[in-house]
């Protein structure tokens, strides 16, 4: 993933303010980058991430710029030539191999390639006068003449400031950078990926609508969670029952196959279920050209039943028509699972036309799942947008998304019946009255039919428990989303909860707390007797014991942040500025399976010595 | 694919998949699971499966902590997470009992008499050495059986260098994208806490045959640690996964037989990282760059690099010195390296507790009885008046004064004057009401030591490399010249007339319908 621009892909432009712009690179079009200029989406199509593009004045008979590559040695430049300044800190690596040593001055002074002195180190005060002679007016000329890249009013502004041979070479680079950025007409392409998207969001749009998620807090919550690709895809076989066939042809819910799941509560927009399905393997859809060519098929393809089948003409082929550039290749990458070998064109139809599967198809893959559960009748999701995947589509073009994501609301989570889409029964209609239908109608009854079997079996499978983890980033308050989600997760598996601030985080831990526990154990709630562990896991909690104290493990609370530095020759701190705001709290802890019945915790008592150990021994082990 | 890339030449693993990354629903035999015995307290054991007389316990591999004895057996085949009861276990006779080996039973039974007076069961001694003794719960405690993670084992596993902790290995694998199908060189194995979180990152399957999936390329240069990792590894199901190369990668570079792992992410736990970084380069290095590529001759002609060629690298360096840092930052410089990036990650632990303040509570550990708030200290202080007073009015008589003020001094308020005969009783009412463990104010605090410093992270990434052939590849395949709109930063005027076609054009075609087609054809394009 991520190797050339592709076609219509989102991407991240960073410019050098160190704003971000992200659009949709559409071909055929003109990509205005406001003040710095614009160019043709066509010159950035097809090439790598990453790099550094300049734009280039235009030719006399053309109307757009050019772009042209920045090597690598062009934008370290400036440092490159402090290192080779005689005095510096720290020469180049690789130059010669002294041992580093402190610079032995007081004075600083920063010499151009020829060796003439531009800038010095010394206590002269700088005149408060000394200003830029250049005008506002003779500055906007030059910009408007807009020659080499920027670069020229830089060095002019440089040029004409009448104090910067007084300078020292830390406020000349200073002064340097900040003429750079607004004027250098630079820009790279970055891929929309979670890292950068999260980015994005939280420092160039509104960072309360992904809870102020940041990258060490998306890292923390995904490792603790254990989140990682679940397994192989498991697709249910086509039940293959007739239109006339009701509530009876949805399979069951096997709960053998159900691996590699996790249970997730998103109030980020999508973005916190974004990063895990990256970590799952299942976010990004398709390959570059090359690469989907060298990808094989397997089995499981066949079995395939992606959403997007709607668009499908009722004609049933025989046989399977593989396509021709689907090939095994020693070289088979399988990132995002079998959905990439259904070929597309570009107008998002598949080549080749499957068998339509039957109402009660389940489209689902039994591992490897995200399960989403959204206070609101729909998830809101809408920065997986940015992924090419909207669950509020119906038609949706082949994403792995489709068969990994399951959503549903609490209500449907907690009280199914009284949920009308899982509790009305299916319709059925003999094929000679259903071939009587008008199309629309007919197009109505199949999307019923399948939105019921699709729900039922959302609905069960989550009932079913046996969740690999639960990861959350939401608003709500945590004690009732754990209340309801504990009993569905396997023993021993993860349970990993983010959130802005400390307060809901800490008051969950202290349902959790020693005294709390011992209390418990010793048994205390009377309401709670001759209950079997069943009982006591599903158990609704009361005041004083919101949550059953001995169903997590190892609680704990933490809180990381990432400090920036800016390292350069001489010159090396951490940022002097950073984004506040909220600091984020991560809860973990795992989930235990507590022994039936009473459980003794008195110590181990050795009769004849006596020694401090016992006394620590003795007291109830805190596990 | 022109891709140089590695192929495995051991065959598939048919082994079952790793407990790190599918434990399955229970605890198996010769599986790795993590004892939790208290909050931070973790113990990483080998299950065994009971097989007779073992280290001459009679219940099998037994595993001895300050919370009692815990046969395996009895954490054999349960629900991952499960609560495990200590069991009755003879600890103390074993080391006799193997002295006495092969002795006949009149011996034993003489033993056993003088057992009797110092063990507490002495049936043990009778156990025949290849029936396994079923084991009987004791009250001295419990521990959990959980699930290995990379967490747990990093947390737990044996020290052979500095770790790589959750926070800092969370934070790099995020920031070098290694994901599942990713390939990452790992340079410093170490004791292997990355190893495994970076497997976990990458895998998506064990590789079939000749197939390219996710992998780590990890290097370790000490030779002992080398041959622990390897063993742990095994022991982890990790073989297909990880490929550890015993080399010093300064001067041996990062190729697996002459062949390029095609790595996709870098992560350097080196003392000299701008050593290794010149042989992570697309091509060969210039001159200030010393490449040894001793074991491959003349290598000027055939420069293989271990990059994945069609694809920017990440990497990231982790160093605890800022020495090193800038060393490492200006090689990056030089080799192409850009977006360098250079943080360090400071976490912290919080415990919750609660603080309980005030006079009236009673005197367990951590209960601090001063006055509550403002209120609290002038009744107290109020009461001390009265009774002084009161005191002051009595007829003096020196001893008794003395006997009374000490009686009364640390007395609670349990009323004394009538102003306090009102207030005393729903205080204590109110004490008995709230449980002791919803008592007081709940906080928050830092763990008593944290770790203020664990090493600088450099990130960095290496574009793909780009010819002027490729870019003139690239020209005629997206010919310029058909430009039709402006997208991105567009001015005000510019974007009205853009809205404006855009309203007739959907008046134009009319029902949500339509729009929705539309939009779904879009997000076709965009998939495609």
């Amino acid at each position: 993933m991520h190797s050339l621009i592709r076609p219509n892909a989102w991407v991240a432009l960073k410019l050098p303010s160190g704003s971000t712009k992200v659009l949709q690179i559409a071909p055929n079009t003109t990509i205005s980058l406001g003040k710095y200029g614009a160019f043709p989406s066509n010159l950035v199509i097809g090439r790598p991430y990453h790099l550094t593009f300049e734009l280039l004045d235009k030719l006399p008979d053309e109307s757009f710029s050019r772009l042209r590559v920045v090597t690598t040695n062009e934008l370290h430049a400036d440092v490159f030539a402090e290192e080779a300044a005689p005095g510096c800190a720290t020469p180049a690596a690789g130059a010669n191999d002294t041992v580093i040593s402190t610079t032995d001055g007081e004075e600083f002074s920063l010499v151009d390639e020829k060796g003439n002195v531009i800038a010095r180190s010394n206590h002269e005060v700088l005149d408060e006068n000394a200003r830029q002679t250049l005008t506002q007016d003779e500055i906007e000329e030059l910009k408007r003449e807009g020659n080499n890249a920027g670069k020229d009013v830089i060095a002019k502004l440089l040029l004409s400031h009448t104090a910067l041979d007084q300078k020292t070479s830390f406020s000349l680079a200073k002064y340097k950078l900040l003429k750079t950025k607004k004027y250098i007409r630079r820009f790279q392409v970055l891929p929309i990926d979670v890292a950068n998207l999260a980015h994005w969001q939280l420092e160039e749009r509104d960072a309360s609508k992904i809870l102020d998620l940041r990258a060490e807090m998306i890292g923390l919550v995904g490792s603790w969670g254990n989140v990682h690709f679940g397994g192989d895809d498991v697709l249910l076989p086509d039940p293959k029952a007739p239109t006339a066939a009701g509530d009876e042809a949805c399979l069951p819910v096997d709960e053998d196959l159900l691996r590699g799941r996790w249970l997730v509560v998103d109030d980020t927009c999508g973005l916190l279920v974004a990063a895990m399905a990256e970590r799952m393997g299942v976010l990004y859809d398709g390959e570059d050209p090359e690469m989907e060519k060298a990808e094989g098929q397997n089995g499981t393809t066949t079995a395939q039943t992606p959403a997007g089948l709607e668009k499908h003409q009722e004609t049933r082929t025989s046989e399977l028509i593989v396509p021709e550039t689907t090939q095994k290749d020693s070289d088979t990458e399988m990132v995002d699972g079998p959905t990439n070998s259904l070929k597309r064109q570009n107008d998002g139809k598949p080549k080749q036309q499957k068998p339509r599967p039957s109402d009660f198809a389940i489209p689902y893959s039994q591992t490897n799942t995200i399960t989403v559960i959204h206070s609101a009748s729909q998830p809101n999701l809408s920065l997986l947008n940015y992924w090419g995947f909207d669950i509020t589509s119906p038609n949706h073009p082949p994403h792995p998304l489709l068969n990994h994501l399951l959503n549903l609301s609490w209500l449907q989570l907690l009280k199914p019946e009284l949920d009308t889409s899982y509790s009305t029964p299916p319709l059925t209609a003999s094929p000679e009255v259903l071939a009587s239908w008008k199309p629309s109608r007919r197009g109505n009854f199949h999307r019923k039919r399948r939105r019921y079997a699709r729900i039922r079996h959302v609905v069960d499978s989550t009932r079913t428990g046996n969740f690999s983890g639960l990861v959350c980033a939401s608003t709500m308050d945590p004690i009732s989303i754990l209340r309801h989600t504990l009993p569905l997760l396997a023993g021993g598996a993860p349970v990993a909860i983010y959130s802005p601030s400390v307060e809901s985080l800490a008051a969950l831990a202290d349902c959790f707390s020693v005294p709390r526990r011992t209390a418990w154990v010793s048994g205390s709630v009377a309401e709670t007797d001759g209950m079997s562990n069943e009982e006591l896991e599903r158990w609704e909690g009361n005041e004083r014991f919101p949550l059953n104290p001995t169903l997590l493990q190892g609680v704990s609370i933490q809180t990381s942040r990432a400090r920036r530095w800016q390292v350069l020759p001489g010159r090396t701190h951490p940022l002097m500025t950073e984004r506040g705001g909220a600091d984020g709290y991560v809860f973990t802890a795992w989930r235990a399976k507590p022994a039936e019945g009473k459980v003794a915790a008195k110590g181990k008592f050795k009769r004849r010595k006596v020694d401090s150990v016992d006394s620590e021994a003795a007291t109830p082990a805190p596990a | 694919m022109s891709l140089n890339s590695y192929s495995p030449t051991m065959t598939p693993t048919t082994k079952a998949i790793s407990p790190f990354l599918d434990p399955g629903p229970r605890t198996r035999a010769n599986s790795l699971a993590i004892l939790q015995l208290s909050r931070d307290n973790l113990l990483p054991v080998y299950l065994q499966s009971p097989t007779g007389n073992h280290d001459g316990y009679a219940e099998g591999a037994v595993v001895n902590t300050r919370y009692g004895s815990f046969p395996h057996s009895t954490m054999l085949n349960v629900p991952w997470g499960s609560q495990i009861r200590a069991s009755k276990v003879d600890t103390g006779s074993r080391g006799r009992k193997r002295k006495r080996e092969g002795a006949d039973d009149a011996c034993r039974d003489a033993t056993a008499a003088s057992e009797k007076d110092n063990e507490e069961s002495p049936a043990v001694a009778n156990e025949d050495s290849t029936a396994v003794k079923k084991a009987v719960a004791d009250t001295s405690g419990f521990i959990h059986v959980l699930p290995p993670t990379p967490e747990l084992w990093t947390t737990s596993l044996p020290h052979r260098t500095q770790v790589v902790y959750t926070p800092d290995y969370s934070y790099i694998l995020h920031r070098i994208r290694a994901r599942p199908g990713s390939v990452l060189i790992e340079a410093g194995a170490g004791s292997g806490s990355f190893t495994h979180a970076s497997v976990r990152a990458v895998y998506n399957g064990y590789p079939a045959e000749g197939q390219r999936k996710g992998k780590v390329f990890s290097f370790e240069f000490h030779e002992q640690r080398y041959h622990k990792m390897k063993e742990e590894l095994s022991g982890h199901g990790m073989d297909g996964l990880v490929h550890l190369t015993h080399r010093d990668v300064y001067n041996g570079g990062f190729l697996i037989d002459g062949n390029s792992p095609g790595a996709d992410a870098v992560f350097l736990d080196l003392p000299a990282p701008w050593e290794a970084l010149p042989h992570l380069s697309r091509r060969k290095p210039q001159p200030p760059f010393d490449v040894k590529t001793a074991a491959s001759g003349d290598a000027e002609a055939e420069w293989v690099s271990p990059l994945n060629p069609k694809k920017s690298v990440h990497i990231c360096t982790f160093s605890p010195c800022i020495e090193q840092v800038t060393r490492t930052v200006s090689a990056m410089r030089r080799l192409g390296w850009v977006d360098i990036d250079m943080v360090e990650i400071a976490n912290r632990k919080l415990h919750t507790s609660r603080e309980r303040v005030g006079l009236n509570l009673n005197f367990d550990r951590g209960v601090n009885n001063s006055a509550r708030d403002v209120d609290e200290a002038i009744a107290r202080l109020t009461e001390i008046e009265c009774r002084f007073r009161e005191h002051a009015a009595k007829p003096r008589d020196g001893d008794e004064d003395m006997d009374s003020a000490d009686e009364d001094e640390p007395a609670p308020p349990t009323g004394r004057g009538a102003t306090n005969n009102d207030e005393a009783p729903p205080v204590a009412e109110e004490a008995s009401e709230t449980a002791p463990w919803l008592e007081g104010r709940l906080i928050t605090r830092g763990e008593p030591e944290i770790k203020t410093h664990t090493s600088y992270l450099v990130f960095a990434v290496l574009p793909m490399e780009w010819t002027e052939a490729d870019e003139a590849a690239a020209a005629a395949k997206y010919p310029l010249g058909k430009e039709q709109k402006v997208i991105g930063a567009i001015d005000k005027v510019a974007r009205k007339q853009e809205r404006r076609e855009q309203l007739q054009k959907q008046q134009g075609n009319g029902s949500r319908k339509a729009r929705r087609k539309e939009r779904d054809e879009k997000m076709g394009q965009a998939a495609a």
